[in-house]
């Protein structure tokens, strides 16, 4: 592989200075080609100029080879600060080649800020939350993927060197991007013996030969050289850490799992955004989008760990069907269970250690692609049948795929074989599926799906808690003795606290206090059933109480104050925000 | 340091050359203004700044090679400094191996920082030591925790100085120890209460234990440790300074939402910091972690739960199709590995490790078997090396290495020959047992037929004795034997393991110990009588107990006795690094100008390249060997071929077929990062 240390450095003096105007990006934004890492940064720009009010665009801090992770945070100030409302956290482009959540980011930020002021639902759930969006974590890889040659498959990975091949060299041998047409293609050579031959109802494909039938062809894997001279073709290119195996919790090492890197946050940039999530304690709910497949999978990453706590099942079951809803043809899904087992990834990572609850959308179908009409598609399976078709099959054939390319985007998602002249292999054909193919859906159909996407996550926003403070009943017991009850009430799905993170005591309860200058809290606890006039009465300090206020619910304090005067009842939470009641003893 | 403190096995010129230092001190030598610059005595215990100001000076003496790091800062704002030694100070990258030395990790042995800064200045002393290899000192891996022994009030805590929120209320740090009794020590609280589960133990009232309602027995007390409610909330002492102790912060075996684990393994400076260092280190070749833990002296310990069993592997039903293996049977390692070999491109090894990653079998857990037989081995030469500086007295067992350990990280993610070493633990209380009295020792020496002759009677007696739980009996035990299912030696194994039982008072034999050895050589010193105090919410209480640190770190005296006399293994230790050489070459004409060339690698050292877990991670790579002549082109053979093991003492051979033209001399190189280089030159044809 050659390489391309100069330019890298020269790009990313460039990239630094995040040309805006150059690149010609305008609000509203356009979403009929993917953007690339330059447009993204030039689009982050536009938004903040044209919402400057709106939005605070920063770096959370540099990639490998020192590009910035930005994130644009989306908060109306006339209504309070980011930290304290509950916040939406959304990421996109982990891996590097799974681009289309970058886009989705973009879109939701496009979406939020043009219609606020102009659509209600939106003008008021931005006025009530925040938004946290990071559009591309991994910056280099986003970079490399639009700039190099690439398959659908490659750059997914974090720009650590490792010694795949371990002979003391390192990345000594990627792809080649040998006809320089900016796709690193398949290679097949014409081979009597070999154990393939032509497709008889489509000439590019091969169809492997039966036995005593006569071969055509050999296949030689991706496009490239044996560039260390070892024998093997690509196989110690660029990377790989896998940007999604490097986090600090549950992570295991790479002979346990390929890709995890040499230790949990070996990798600078995850590590800076790790550090910048902690610091916004805020944040209840986070989504990830990666490509395809059409999932939502919710975690547990790995069954070792053990099923959530029922009440977090039953918010994500609320979230994710709705979810199903919203984008036909995706799944909700376990991601151990219904997927593979993971270690160290971000989801798991975000609800162990900052405590939010946690989706990664495995966007884009290739059913999307499939070329058939109505009376010509399979009848459906159970849905378990059906998951786990879409998972493990291909669910639409290579032939479908090539006649939608054909018929429906004038064949520029596959390279018709054409013939190349190898070092090492002699005359060999290069062709195959080009980079802007396969798990990234045709342009023309990117807004469909950065919609949807886009509208799941906003309905998740729209169920962040959601918290009301009413002090419901002062009574004089006589002797200067008063009873106060209050109600802490939520409509929304989410509770102010992870059933799974009071579980692991990640950070303390939320906090609701008593206090007058003329008062003096005797008692106070929860309220258990106001007909009999039962609390449980916490034994120490009683004028605090920590608690954790329900979804779909409400919890009630009863408190015995003696003295006079007005108290004030203060509701402090991470997740559900700060509220204030005073009201008079007498 | 005298010559009467040098160890009688080190040999006459380290006796010179440390003279020669004595005599002639380098320019910051002894003129520390800490007194701890590279010839003060270890005759007290330092802080964690005065041994980061002597490894400092060490530096300064020494600029030819010796190097101070900083590798962090700790949140209570003190330094980590690491004292590289060696002949390649001054280069980025090493060509030689390295070893490395953290000590007291956990910041509660101050015995084994001491231990730490004496190899360091051992070897800016001795030449011979450091001329082949760079050695990387952390004379003190947990300056914070480190602090506490010299603090007021002293107190014990492994964890470093980040705020934590232990209680999870509305402050941090808010709740921690008081000095009560204003002795400068805190220590316990009793206090009489009916719900008291504890009382004195009969025979020595100054030891508690737990009552056992079943023998009689009635709670009385009630225990806290020394400290108020500071912030009203019930609780005592639940949320003082402190965050992570270090000494189980790392990835192998993490415990994810223990209180003191931090949030991820790496997550403070000091854990970070050293990730990254062995990350950039690889020349690092060997490991040793000084502090409470000792795999010296025993190897380290297996039996841990979660290990793929590699003679009966399943094989996922997903993965089974490919590699043609039947899902509803069982496979040894082998026969999978013989599956899979068809499928690999031609010349690629098909490994352990490999085979084990595809089929998701999960992180080791236990020792590998090769690598117990060099633990072993070494652990029986530290036996004999003990005895020879008379420091083999029967002594309490060091601590069992910890999950989330750094020693257990170096062996099990960084593949190297890891070693935790203590240095001190009281002397066990010596019992009255009967001669005839059954030990696993015993057991151990005796055969199946031998134990089974002892007869039920005395077995039984001997697993009750030894706490063995009730359904446990020998008539079943012998039945296992005639099966061939269990023998003395596991038995043995077993009996070591379980914890070491309440004496007939019933008292922790740990503390037992302690308070012997307080009686009679600290005049009573390491334990606080306990005295009446009137406490703001308890009331009418007694405060007393064991002194902080009294059972690890013994008095100042012995310290350069017991570190003189032991540290020193770790010289010994670096002896047996594996050593790859090119031990032979040979070149047979075939004609025609190809030629047959054959190298031998071999290992000179008494540890393999690379041990056997390195193997199963794959971290650790294989000896790269080169070849490379003028106009000479390989025809069988590679470029760099991949040696992936050489065993102790072993050797492995490389072919190539070559052919040149010409007569020409041709270079052999076979390079590692951690284990040497080696280079031959050998002729093809006739040239000289």
């Amino acid at each position: 592989m050659k390489k391309l240390f100069g330019p890298i450095i020269v790009l990313t003096l460039l990239v630094s200075t995040l040309p805006a105007q150059k690149a010609g990006v305008e609000v509203p934004l356009r979403f009929d080609q993917y953007h690339s890492l330059d447009r993204v940064y030039a689009a982050l720009e536009a938004l903040h100029k044209a919402y400057p009010e709106l939005t605070a665009l920063e770096t959370v801090g540099k990639s490998e080879e020192g590009r910035p992770i930005m994130a644009m945070t989306v908060n109306n100030p006339k209504t309070g600060a980011a930290l304290g409302k509950p916040a939406m956290y959304v990421d996109g482009n982990m891996h590097g080649n799974e681009i289309q959540g970058g886009d989705i980011s973009l879109y939701l930020l496009d979406y939020l800020l043009g219609s606020y002021g102009k659509n209600a639902e939106v003008t008021a759930l931005v006025d009530r939350v925040c938004f946290y969006v990071v559009p591309v974590v991994n910056v280099d890889g986003r970079h490399h993927f639009f700039a190099d040659p690439n398959n659908p498959s490659s750059n997914r990975t974090l720009r650590i060197p490792i010694d795949d091949d371990r002979d003391g060299l390192v990345d000594e041998d990627g792809g080649d991007d040998l006809d320089g047409d900016g796709n690193l293609c398949e290679m097949r050579k014409k081979d009597p013996f070999g154990a393939y031959k032509t497709d008889p109802e489509d000439p590019r494909l091969l169809v492997r030969v039966k036995p005593g039938e006569k071969g055509e062809w050999t296949l030689l894997g991706e496009e490239g050289l044996d560039n260390d001279g070892d024998g093997q073709v690509n196989e110690d290119g660029e990377g790989y850490v896998d940007p999604n195996r490097n986090w600090g919790f549950d992570w295991a090492p790479p002979y346990v799992q390929g890709g995890s890197g040499e230790y949990p946050f070996q990798a600078v940039g995850l590590k800076a955004l790790a550090e910048w999530t902690l610091a916004r304690p805020n944040i209840v709910f986070a989504w990830s989008y990666h490509n395809n497949g059409g999932m939502l999978l919710r975690g547990p990453s790995r069954k070792g760990l053990g099923e959530y706590p029922a009440a977090d099942v039953a918010v994500y079951d609320f979230l994710g069907k709705q979810g199903e809803r919203i984008i036909p043809g995706y799944r909700y899904m376990i991601s151990w269970k219904d997927l593979y087992t993971t270690y160290g990834d971000s989801g798991e990572w975000i609800t162990q250690t900052a405590g939010a609850y946690f989706f990664c959308a495995e966007v884009f179908q290739g059913e999307s692609e499939a070329f058939k009409g109505v009376s010509e598609r399979d009848e459906p399976g159970t849905p378990r049948e059906e998951a786990v078709r879409g998972v493990f099959e291909e669910r639409v054939s290579e032939k479908e795929r090539l006649k939608f390319s054909d018929n429906v985007v004038q064949g520029e998602l596959y390279k018709p074989w054409k013939a190349f002249k190898h070092p090492t292999y002699g005359d060999v054909e290069i062709g195959g599926w080009v980079k802007m193919s396969s798990r990234l859906g045709a342009p023309f159909m990117i807004k469909d799906l950065v919609h949807r996407n886009a509208m799941a996550a906003l309905f998740t926003a729209k169920h962040l808690p959601d918290v009301s403070l009413e002090v419901f009943e002062v009574k004089s017991l006589g002797g200067g003795l008063f009873r106060v009850r209050t109600r802490l009430a939520n409509p929304k799905a989410m509770p102010t606290m992870s059933a799974l993170s009071q579980k692991n005591k990640l950070y303390p309860q939320d906090m609701l206090t008593v206090s007058g200058p003329g008062a003096k809290v005797v008692a106070g606890g929860t309220l258990v059933d106001p007909y009999r006039d039962q609390a449980v009465y916490k034994k120490d300090r009683p004028e605090l109480q920590f608690t954790v206020v329900p979804g779909f619910g409400k919890v009630e304090h009863q408190f015995l104050v003696e003295g006079r005067g007005e108290i004030t009842v203060r509701y402090a939470s991470p997740h559900g925000g700060l509220r204030e009641k005073k009201v008079k003893l007498d | 340091m005298t010559l009467r403190r040098i160890p009688a096995f080190l040999s006459v010129a380290f006796a010179l050359s440390a003279l020669a230092i004595l005599v002639l001190p380098g320019p910051a030598a002894g003129q520390s203004p800490s007194g701890t610059g590279p010839s003060a005595a270890f005759d007290r215990y330092h802080r964690p700044e005065e041994i980061a100001a002597a490894l400092r000076d060490l530096a300064k003496a020494h600029p030819g090679f010796a190097k101070a790091h900083v590798l962090a800062k700790s949140p209570g704002g003190r330094e980590l400094v690491l004292l590289e030694i060696g002949p390649e100070t001054a280069a980025a990258a090493k060509a030689l191996p390295a070893v490395f030395v953290a000590a007291d990790m956990d910041g509660a042995y101050p015995l084994a920082a001491e231990a730490g800064l004496w190899l360091a200045r051992a070897l800016c002393a001795k030449a011979d030591l450091r001329t082949d290899k760079t050695w990387y000192v952390l004379a003190c891996g947990n300056p914070d925790a480190a602090a506490l022994y010299f603090a007021k009030p002293r107190r014990s805590d492994t964890r470093n100085a980040r705020p934590k929120n232990d209680d999870q209320d509305d402050a941090t740090d808010e709740d921690g120890p008081d000095d009560l009794d204003g002795d400068g020590l805190i220590t316990r609280i009793r206090v009489k209460d009916r719900e008291g589960t504890w009382m004195a133990v009969p025979g020595d009232a100054r030891l508690m234990k737990k009552a056992d309602g079943a023998k009689g027995e009635k709670g009385v007390w009630k225990l806290y440790p020394e400290g108020l409610d500071n912030d009203r909330d019930g609780q005592i002492d639940e949320d003082g300074p402190g965050g992570v102790s270090l000494g189980t912060a790392f990835p192998h075996l993490f415990k994810y939402h223990a209180p003191d684990a931090g949030p991820w393994p790496g997550s403070e400076p000091e854990t970070f910091a050293l990730l990254e260092f062995f990350d950039r280190h690889r020349e690092i070749g060997l490991a040793f972690v000084l502090g409470g833990a000792n795999s010296c002296l025993a190897p380290p310990r297996g039996g841990r739960k979660g290990d793929a069993d590699f003679n009966q592997i399943k094989v996922p039903e997903r993965v089974a199709g490919f590699i043609n293996a039947d899902p509803t049977r069982t496979y040894t390692m082998a026969e999978i590995i013989e599956l899979v070999k068809p499928l690999v491109p031609p010349g690629m090894e098909v490994t352990e490790g490999m085979v084990a990653g595809f089929l998701e079998l999960g992180a080791v857990v236990n020792p590998l078997e090769e690598d117990l037989k060099f633990y072993t081995e070494l652990s029986e030469r530290y036996k004999e090396f003990l005895k020879a500086a008379k420091l083999d007295g029967k002594r309490l067992e060091a601590a069992p290495d910890k999950d989330g350990s750094l020693e257990l990280y170096a062996y099990y993610h960084l593949g190297l020959p890891s070693f935790a070493l203590d240095f001190w633990t009281p002397p066990e209380v010596k019992e009255d047992k009967p001669a005839d009295e059954l030990t696993p020792e015993k057991l151990e020496a005796m055969s199946n037929d031998q134990f089974v002759a002892l007869g039920e009677e005395k077995v039984d007696a001997f697993l009750k004795a030894a706490g063995a739980p009730d359904q446990f009996k020998a008539k079943q035990v012998f039945e296992m034997i005639k099966a061939g299912q269990f023998d003395t030696k596991k038995m043995a194994e077993m009996m070591k393991q379980m914890p070491k039982k309440p004496d007939a008072g019933g008292a922790d034999p740990k503390e037992k110990a302690l308070l012997a050895w307080s009686d009679k050589e600290l005049d009573g010193k390491g334990f606080v009588a306990w005295k009446p105090y009137k406490h703001p919410t308890l009331g009418e209480v007694e405060i007393g107990g064991i002194v902080p640190f009294a059972d690890t770190t013994p008095p100042e005296k012995m310290i350069e006795g017991l570190v003189e006399g032991q540290a020193p293994w770790v010289f010994e230790v670096a002896k047996k690094m594996a050593r790859v050489r090119i031990a032979d070459a040979a070149v047979k004409p075939l004609g025609a100008g190809l030629y047959e060339v054959k190298a031998w690698i071999e290992n000179t050292g008494d540890l393999p390249y690379p041990t056997a877990m390195a193997g199963r991670n794959q971290r650790v790579l294989p000896v790269v060997v080169t070849l490379a002549g003028d106009g000479v082109t390989i025809v069988q053979g590679k470029k760099r071929s991949l040696v992936p093991s050489v065993p102790a003492r072993g050797a492995q051979a490389v072919t190539w077929l070559v052919r040149s033209a010409k007569p020409v001399k041709i270079e052999i190189k076979a390079e590692t990062r951690s284990a040497w280089r080696d280079s031959r030159t050998v002729a093809l044809g006739g040239v000289q």
